[in-house]
């Protein structure tokens, strides 16, 4: 069907303001929260329910038209990159909470509804929810859950897939699916965790149930500095190694702390080689004894200086320091790469030595950020998207640190999705076996292969193609490592 | 954000300024969350993100019509997104130019032309719009219903001007629109002040900030307001026998705007000095309240103990964002023993944003209905405000009285008549 | 323990070449538990191919063959303060890793620590062409591809042979104590329900033989402070009964009857049926111990009324699915799925559901 056809059929179903399709409208929504990969859509949709997405739905299915969702387009893989011959489905509008049920401790809530809004709806029944993206006050609950989002507290309290129970799903096909339950489980297979972090590919996601948790009585900090990084690896493996799980363990390199300090004056200490921040949150009885346990091991382990936040001014500066890591990034510089490996934590101290000398490799400053509970690691590529060629270097440079990751046995992604920046790296991670497998994934919900195309899993002849380039730079090859 | 601004705008003050600022967004979507007009539409179009996205591709040299012009036409320039946004993007700035850009580029409907140009025209002087308002008032009865409630009803005045004259002066703005609409705030300010030991004076021939006009597409217009300001305010700050301190502002949204004289006549030679100079002095009546907090206090044990009323405050976006001075008037009213309840979404504009809610009525009233609900969940005996505009739309909203704070200070310190004498 | 490997991978490609259905087989622990049809099969046993891959305590991870017993793998955390902490039962004390994260089973901590699929964090896997793939990894995070591995858990071994699986673990709680509380069904649920919303350290409650069992877990000082603020008597052989619990020795659990088991929205209110029951997992998990004459539909129609499903847990009967029934839609979605992992449907047909 031409565009103009197309355009017409959803003005019978959208009002006129909700149907985008002139160039001025659309480059708006041309990328997400990666703006270095852009592509206008043919046609953007807002609908504002669940009956507009279906119809629109049937006309893209009858039409083998590509659809993309896109929540906020807070998203930092490109996962909402729109296709050029495809409708952008942007499902904004559908913001409302339905329902929270203190007793049950959940919230049903359409997928527009932004994930800090969740938690503000709750919290006069003491409650609230607990992923926490550093996103969180704009990207949507959608989005969370079609990236599977994490943030700094999941390492105690887990990343979406830990914390929702129920979603309801358009399958491209018109078939509405009721996938998890209000109970804690369900029958067949668990096509709640394979929905969670699939990327828009599988389905529309009209309605989630998220699992609401009591506040904790009280949360306290302690921020203890290092002069070497490998002393801080070695305090934080030290604090898991105790027994203890922190609600927030995270740690920053000298080049951040020096970016944040200037502009957040969060308190740091600007002579450190590495900052580790250690949150202990619960009943006042375990906050105190842990912090006091946490105090100790940063002391066995070296640490030149530690404070403990004295109140909750203190706690929230030092956090602040950390929250504004990117942005300081870009204070620093006008344009940043983040990157979002994962390695087993004992190998920090080797990559971020392998990032340095990438770093002098490529002539481009980089700054780490870690949340160092559950291995991730934020590498911030510095550069200036002006100046010609420097955002390739930055690309290539990023590539190179996510192969690093695959190598010392992490993952090309934590939290932030493959989307379409990370698609070649997937061939490096995943044979073909595997990647045939997701695809097949795929074509259960989506035969047609409509939803996102081109997003998250590559193509085989894509990684044909990158494998021969990999090989022909004469760089070192990856086998297909195994994964165990 | 990468750059491509058209040759036409690269060596321009206004596109140097406006590439600068775009450099800034790293296209993060925080904004969103906080644009009111975004959480009404849900459409990018209507965030900040997505307008400077519409003004880089103006600037870039793509083709803009009148869609551009209406989502930026949408902006309330509440400025909720700057104080949202990570990486100090100064949104309105940009704004200004893109506006200004478009205003040059694309024709408005005749309609939309005449009412704008009438607008600017009555509201900022000062005489005709007291002409307008009270035929309006006199003429109420008559009008249906809809419109009754659109003229706002006639105050009660309590003149009682101070007599002493203090050592310690300070120049006040009298404004446009105010003195018509509640000349009452301007006196309670007078009465307060003096009771703190400083003595208010009104310019001659000052009139308005230069605000209306700025916003509603003529910047060139904005712009000789100020200068006129100026003029009518030199030569108080250039006595150098009677110096004066400050120059109170008691509606936030003109004290945002003379705050920002500085910045706006900047590549002006004859006038940048002084610009400077009163944006310098220029206060919001609530930093100059606070700054006196101890004789305030003082001032306060005297005063009979009033029950703790719960009141609502509704901080003005010119208050919080514009300014910056989040907490300050919350912080005097519960000095004064007030019980603020608690608002949700304390952050989002109420809708009135200068002629906002005449050039948008639609989504003004939504988010007037949306602030009001949000303003009276907590059952407040009263709503309170710090700025004239916010006053008189949210008051077409709601039967509560809505008052500017300094008023009810007044009452607290100086009586219901504003002749208490402690 | 290659050759094993390559056993089983020989194995399998001959059953798919010859469309040869085979029965997954770990300890035999849950031999009981599903549909019994896949029983008949040939066996293809996972026992043989053991032992602990990669154990690193300050990576809170642990990668161990399929076949490796489960109390081996536990007793070695334990060595190390750290656990399982979606307490999975051993039933019979044969149960194997693979059958346990085949059947996703978790035990009483599941209400309040996350259930198996909650710490599974990598499978590697033999499909039904015989390939051996490998999912998810050791990390705590990771986004990259579908999560398959927590697709595996509970799938009752119809999409592929777990041959590994790296879970996360956690620190075992300083200091646990049970209390023991004498009360009606209606007030242990509405006691359990005041607990979810509080901070409590709160690990298991159970409510069986018309007495509310509560379990906290943490450091001694939190376990004090949750004890006053509960009250309630100490009850004594803490270890044993949530054991008894865990593995169903206790004597609600024997018998000839049938097991239901109800998976519900934690508040549903107490169910009005003649036969005796047990609550677990704050009220999400209801058990019934019920005589044949209690029809399957009442059993499924009470538990879609509440928010869940409900599973023919032990007593088995060719007329009843062990599994809740899925909706058309659904069950399209499982076909498909399994057609694509199990292309001649070899593995363990019929175990989950009559339809594959």
């Amino acid at each position: 069907m031409p565009r103009a056809n197309l355009v017409k059929a959803f003005r019978k179903l959208l009002p006129s303001e909700s149907v985008l399709f002139e160039p001025e409208d659309l480059r708006p929504y041309e990328c997400d929260g990666l703006s270095a990969y852009r592509q206008m859509p043919m046609i953007a949709v807002l609908p504002s329910n669940e009956a507009e997405i279906i119809e629109i739905l049937k006309i893209c299915t009858a039409e083998k038209i590509p659809v993309v969702a896109r929540g906020a387009g807070t998203g930092l893989s490109g996962g909402a990159l729109p296709h050029a011959d495809g409708v952008l489905l942007s499902l904004a509008k559908l913001n409302e909470i339905l329902e929270i049920d203190p007793d049950a401790c959940t919230a049903r809530v359409q997928p527009g509804v932004r994930n800090l809004a969740i938690s503000e709806a709750s919290e006069a029944y003491g409650l609230y929810y607990a992923p926490d993206p550093s996103s969180q006050i704009a990207c949507t609950i959608g989005g969370n859950v079609a990236e599977n989002s994490g943030g700094v507290h999941c390492l105690k309290y887990g990343l979406t897939v830990h914390n929702i129970l129920k979603l309801r799903v358009l399958t491209i096909e018109g078939d509405s699916l009721e996938i998890g339950s209000e109970a804690l489980d369900s029958s067949g297979f668990d096509l709640l965790a394979l929905m969670t972090g699939s990327e828009g590919m599988l389905g529309i996601i009209t309605e989630i149930t998220v699992k609401l948790l009591p506040k904790p009585e009280t949360a306290q900090l302690v921020m203890a500095a290092f002069d070497d990084v490998e002393k801080a690896g070695a305090a934080v493996a030290n604090i898991i190694q105790a027994g203890i799980v922190p609600a927030g363990l995270e740690m920053m390199d000298r080049m951040t702390i020096a970016a944040v300090e200037d502009f957040i004056h969060a308190g740091y200490d600007p002579d450190a080689a590495a900052i580790v921040l250690c949150e202990s949150d619960g009943s006042n009885e375990e906050v105190a004894d842990e912090i006091e346990k946490i105090r100790d091991i940063m002391h066995m382990s070296g640490a030149v200086r530690i404070d403990t936040a004295r109140n909750e001014a203190e706690r929230r500066r030092f956090w602040a320091g950390r929250k504004a890591a990117f942005p300081a990034a870009g204070r620093v510089s006008p344009d940043y790469y983040c990157m979002d490996g994962t390695i087993p934590r004992k190998h920090l101290a080797e990559v971020l030595r392998r990032i340095e000398d990438l770093s002098s490799e490529f002539g481009l400053r980089c700054m780490n950020v870690f949340h160092a509970g559950d291995g991730n690691l934020h590498p911030l590529i510095l550069y200036d998207a002006n100046r010609s060629g420097e955002l390739e270097k930055a690309e290539a440079f990023g590539a190179r640190i996510l192969e690093i990751c695959i190598e010392a046995g992490g993952s090309l992604t934590g939290e932030h999705g493959v989307g379409i920046e990370k698609l070649n790296q997937m061939c490096l991670q995943f044979g073909e076996a595997e990647r045939d497998i997701f695809h097949a994934v795929k074509a259960a919900f989506d035969p047609d292969a409509l939803l996102n195309p081109g997003k998250a899993i590559p193509s085989l002849r894509r990684c044909a193609e990158f494998g021969a380039m990999h090989v022909h730079r004469g760089e070192e090859k990856f086998p297909d490592l195994p994964r165990f | 954000m990468q750059t491509r601004l058209n040759e036409r705008f690269q060596n321009t003050p206004q596109g140097r300024e406006a590439e600068t600022i775009l450099r800034n967004c790293v296209h993060c979507g925080f904004c969103l969350a906080t644009c009111p007009t975004y959480r009404l539409s849900g459409n990018e179009l209507d965030s900040p993100r997505g307008r400077i996205y519409l003004i880089k591709q103006l600037l870039e040299g793509r083709e803009v019509t009148r869609k551009t012009q209406l989502h930026l036409d949408r902006c309330l320039t509440c400025r909720a997104c700057e104080s949202t946004c990570p990486s100090g993007v100064e949104y309105a700035h940009l704004l200004d130019i893109g506006r200004n850009q478009v205003e040059q580029t694309i024709t408005r409907a005749p309609i939309d032309r005449m009412l704008r140009f009438a607008l600017r025209k009555v509201l900022p002087n000062r005489n005709l719009f007291a002409f307008v308002l009270k035929s309006a008032r006199l003429c109420r009865p008559l009008l249906p219903e809809r419109l009754q409630r659109m003229v706002p009803a006639q105050p009660k005045i309590r003149q009682n001007p101070p007599q002493a004259n203090h050592p310690r002066r300070m120049l006040v703005l009298q404004g446009c629109l105010q003195p018509a609409l509640n000349p009452d705030i301007n006196h309670a300010a007078e009465r307060v002040l003096d009771k703190l030991g400083i003595t208010l004076l009104e310019a001659q021939k000052a009139s308005c900030c230069g605000a209306l006009a700025y916003h509603l597409d003529a910047q060139p217009e904005g712009l000789d307001a100020m200068r006129r300001l100026i003029d009518a305010w030199w030569p108080y700050i250039a006595n150098p026998d009677k110096p004066i301190e400050a120059i109170v502002v008691t509606a936030s949204g003109c004290g945002v705007m003379v705050k920002d004289y500085g910045r706006l006549l900047k590549h002006d030679s004859a006038y940048a000095e002084k610009a400077a100079r009163v944006s310098e002095l220029a206060k919001d009546i609530g930093e100059i309240v606070a700054a006196e907090r101890p004789e305030l206090t003082r001032l306060l044990e005297n005063c009979p103990a009033s029950e703790a009323e719960a009141i609502a405050f509704h901080a003005p976006c010119t208050l919080q964002h514009g300014q910056r001075l989040d907490g300050v008037v919350e912080n005097i009213l519960k000095t004064a023993g007030f019980r603020l309840t608690r608002v949700a979404d304390a952050h989002l504009c109420c809708g009135s944003a200068g002629a906002y809610s005449i050039v948008q009525p639609h989504i003004a009233r939504q988010l007037r209905d949306n602030k009001i609900a949000a303003l009276t969940r907590d059952d407040p005996t009263f709503l309170v405000t710090a700025n004239i505009g916010c006053q008189i739309h949210l008051q077409n909203g709601t039967q509560l009285p809505v008052r500017h704070w300094i008023e009810i200070l007044d009452r607290v310190l100086c009586g219901e008549t504003g002749d208490r004498n402690p | 323990m290659e050759a094993i490997v390559e056993q089983l991978t020989e194995c399998v490609v001959k059953a798919n070449k010859n469309k040869q259905a085979l029965c997954i087989r770990g300890g035999g622990s849950k031999d009981f538990y599903g549909n019994a049809r896949a029983l008949r099969y040939p066996k293809l046993e996972i026992r043989p191919y053991q032992g602990i891959v990669d154990y690193e305590p300050s990576e809170l991870v642990v990668s161990a063959r399929a076949g490796t017993p489960l109390n081996e793998l536990e007793s070695l955390l334990s060595e190390h303060g750290q656990m399982l902490a979606f307490e999975p039962p051993d039933f019979n004390g044969a149960a194997t890793l693979g059958g346990c994260i085949a059947a996703g089973l978790s035990g009483p901590r599941r209400g309040y620590a996350g259930a198996a699929r909650d710490f599974v964090l990598g499978v590697k896997l033999l499909d039904g062409r015989g390939r051996i793939l490998n999912f998810g990894g050791r990390v705590m995070k990771n986004v990259a591809g579908y999560d398959v591995s927590r697709l595996m858990t509970g799938a009752m071994g119809t999409l592929g042979v777990i041959l590994e699986a790296s879970l996360k673990v956690l620190p075992k709680p300083e200091s646990e104590r049970t209390l023991c509380f004498e009360l009606p069904v209606e007030e242990a649920l509405e006691t359990m329900r005041r607990c979810a919303g509080q901070t409590l350290p709160v690990s298991a409650t159970c409510h069986i033989d018309r007495r509310l069992y509560i379990r906290l877990s943490g450091i001694e000082s939190a376990v004090d402070a949750a004890h006053v603020k509960l009250g309630g008597d100490e009850f004594g052989d803490n270890l044993s009964f949530w054991e008894s619990i865990k593995n169903q020795t206790h004597p609600f659990f024997r018998g000839n009857k049938r097991l239901w088991r109800l998976s519900v929205k934690s508040t549903a209110p107490p169910f009005s049926i003649t036969c005796e029951q047990a609550i677990e997992w704050g009220g999400a998990l209801r058990w019934f111990a019920a005589a044949e004459d209690c029809t399957a539909t009442a059993v499924r129609a009470q538990a879609e009324k509440a928010g869940g499903h409900a599973m023919l847990f032990r007593g088995k009967d060719p007329n009843i699915s062990a599994f809740h029934p899925l909706p058309p839609a659904l069950l399209k979605i499982h076909r498909r799925l399994k057609r694509q992992f199990d292309p001649a449907g070899i593995f363990n047909p019929q175990r989950l559901f009559p339809e594959f």
